[in-house]
C-alpha cells in the first residue's frame, strides 16, 4: 500500500494523482500500485510541487517495515537516525 | 499512564532493533517521550524499540526513563570508551516461568552440560560427536572463530593481527578492533533486551559464568561470526571518519538481513529446551493483570493457590474452611 500526502500543490496535480489513488481527505492519497509506478508518480509529484511539499509512505523490506520520503516544504521533516527514520516536529 | 495489560506491547520480534542518540535531551512529551535538541523535537515510538543507546552528551529525565521501562525498552548508556551502563525495567512479561526453567537447567549439572552442547551445536553446521569433551568443543570453536576473522580479512583486505583493545584507551585500538567493539556493543544490547523481554535472567550464564551479563555473552556468541565480525571488517574497509556510526548503520542492515530479532528468543528457547506446553496460563493472566496473586511453593503439592488465607492443618477438598480472600 502506498500513501501520499501533498501540501499546497495545484489542483491539477491532485487531480492527476486521483487517476491512480483514492483521495479520502484533501491532499491524502492512498492506493496499491507497483514499485515502478510508485517511483514514477513520486518523481512527477516532486517535479510539479513547486512551493508545496510531498510525502510518501510505502511498505518496504527494512526494519521499520515501511519507508518515508519527503520533498519540498513539508510541515515536518524526516530525520535519519543511522537508518531508523523518525519525524522532527 | 502506566501499562496495565502487557499484550498491547508489540512482540519483541516485530520491533525495531536500536536507536542511538548523542548530544540531546530526552524528556517525557505528551504521554510519550521525545528527543530534544537545538533543531527541535523528535517523538520516539518507544513501545516499538528494543534498545535505546545513549551516547555522550545525553541527559534524560526521570519521567522518560519511567516511560521507557514501562514499555520494556532497554536503556544503555554507552561511552566512547566502551564503558556501558544498563538500565532495564521489568521486561515484557510478569511471569517468572522462563526464569524458573532457566534456573532449573542451570542448577542441574547434567542438564547444564546438555544446554552448553546445544549452545555450541547451533554454531556448527555438522552434528557434534557426543564423544567430544567440552575442552575439545572449545578448541573447535576457537578454530571456527579464527577462520571467520581470516576470511573476513581476506574478503575486505583489512589486515588482521588479532583481537586487541585497551580498556583504558579507546582510540589506541586499530580501526577494525574499534569497529568490533562498537558492533558487539549493539549486539549485546539487543540480546540483553531479548533476554529481559522474554523473562530470562541475564546473569545465569551456561558457558560464561561469574558476571551479571554472563547469559547475554552466551547468547550474543551465537551471532558474532554471522553478524558482527563481517560488519566490523566491512566498516573498517570503508575508511570513513565516523567509524562507529558506520558500524551501527551496517549492523542495522545486517540485523534486518539475518532477521535476528525474530531468531533470538526462539534460539534461547531451543537451547534451554523450553517447550510450548511448559508455558503456563499464569503468564497470560499476570501479563493482563499485574495484581493477580501468584502461587505459593509447597514441598509436597508443588504449588498451592496464593492470595488467600490457608487454614492451619489439613483440610479436605470441597470442605468449607471459612477462609476468605485476603
Amino acid at each position: 500500500m502506498v500513501i501520499m500526502i501533498l501540501e499546497r500543490v495545484t489542483p491539477g496535480l491532485r487531480g492527476e494523482l486521483t487517476r491512480w489513488f483514492l483521495e479520502p481527505k484533501a491532499g491524502v492519497f492512498v492506493g496499491r500500485i507497483s514499485a515502478m509506478v510508485r517511483d514514477k508518480l513520486w518523481d512527477k509529484a516532486c517535479r510539479r510541487a513547486r512551493d508545496g511539499g510531498c510525502l510518501m509512505i510505502h511498505a518496504s523490506d527494512n526494519e521499520q517495515g515501511f519507508r518515508i520520503r519527503s520533498w519540498g516544504k513539508t510541515a515536518r521533516a524526516i530525520k535519519d537516525f543511522e537508518g531508523l527514520f523518525l519525524v522532527r516536529v | 499512564m502506566r501499562i496495565k495489560d502487557l499484550h498491547v506491547l508489540p512482540k519483541f520480534s516485530d520491533g525495531w532493533s536500536y536507536l542511538y542518540v548523542e548530544h540531546c535531551r530526552i524528556d517525557q512529551e505528551a504521554q510519550a517521550i521525545a528527543i530534544h535538541d537545538e533543531t527541535g523535537k523528535v517523538p520516539v515510538p518507544c513501545a516499538k524499540l528494543a534498545l535505546l543507546m545513549l551516547g555522550p552528551g545525553v541527559s534524560i529525565t526521570h519521567a522518560a526513563i519511567s516511560v521507557l521501562a514501562d514499555h520494556g525498552c532497554l536503556v544503555v548508556w554507552c561511552g566512547e570508551e566502551g564503558v556501558r551502563f544498563y538500565a532495564s525495567g521489568m521486561g515484557e512479561t510478569r511471569s517468572a516461568v522462563n526464569f524458573l526453567h532457566q534456573a532449573r537447567m542451570w542448577a542441574h549439572e547434567k542438564l547444564r552440560m546438555k544446554v552448553i552442547r546445544r549452545f555450541y551445536q547451533l554454531r556448527f553446521a555438522e552434528e557434534l560427536d557426543p564423544e567430544l569433551t567440552l575442552r575439545q568443543i572449545r578448541g573447535m570453536e576457537g578454530v571456527r572463530v579464527r577462520e571467520t576473522y581470516a576470511r573476513a580479512s581476506r574478503e575486505t583486505g583489512v589486515p588482521w593481527t588479532g583481537r586487541s583493545y585497551h580498556r583504558g584507551n579507546w582510540s589506541d585500538a586499530n580501526p577494525v578492533n574499534r569497529a568490533l567493539s562498537a558492533a558487539n556493543s549493539c549486539l549485546y544490547g539487543i540480546c540483553h533486551a531479548a533476554i529481559v523481554s522474554a523473562g530470562f535472567s541475564p546473569a545465569l550464564g551456561f558457558i560464561h559464568t561469574g558476571k551479571m551479563l554472563s547469559f547475554v555473552y552466551d547468547v550474543a556468541d551465537l551471532y558474532k561470526t554471522e553478524v558482527t565480525i563481517p560488519v566490523a571488517f566491512q566498516a573498517a574497509a570503508a575508511e570513513t571518519d565516523s567509524l562507529e556510526r558506520q558500524v551501527r548503520m551496517t549492523c542495522r542492515d545486517q540485523f534486518v538481513a539475518t532477521r535476528i530479532l525474530k531468531r533470538i528468543i526462539p534460539d534461547i528457547k531451543t537451547v534451554l529446551m523450553v517447550h510450548k506446553k511448559d508455558v503456563s496460563c499464569d503468564s497470560v493472566l499476570f501479563d493482563q493483570d499485574a495484581a493477580a496473586p501468584g502461587a505459593l511453593w509447597d514441598p509436597e503439592e508443588g504449588e498451592v493457590e496464593g492470595g488467600r488465607i490457608h487454614p492451619l492443618g489439613t483440610y479436605e477438598a470441597g470442605e468449607d474452611c471459612g477462609y476468605h480472600d485476603s
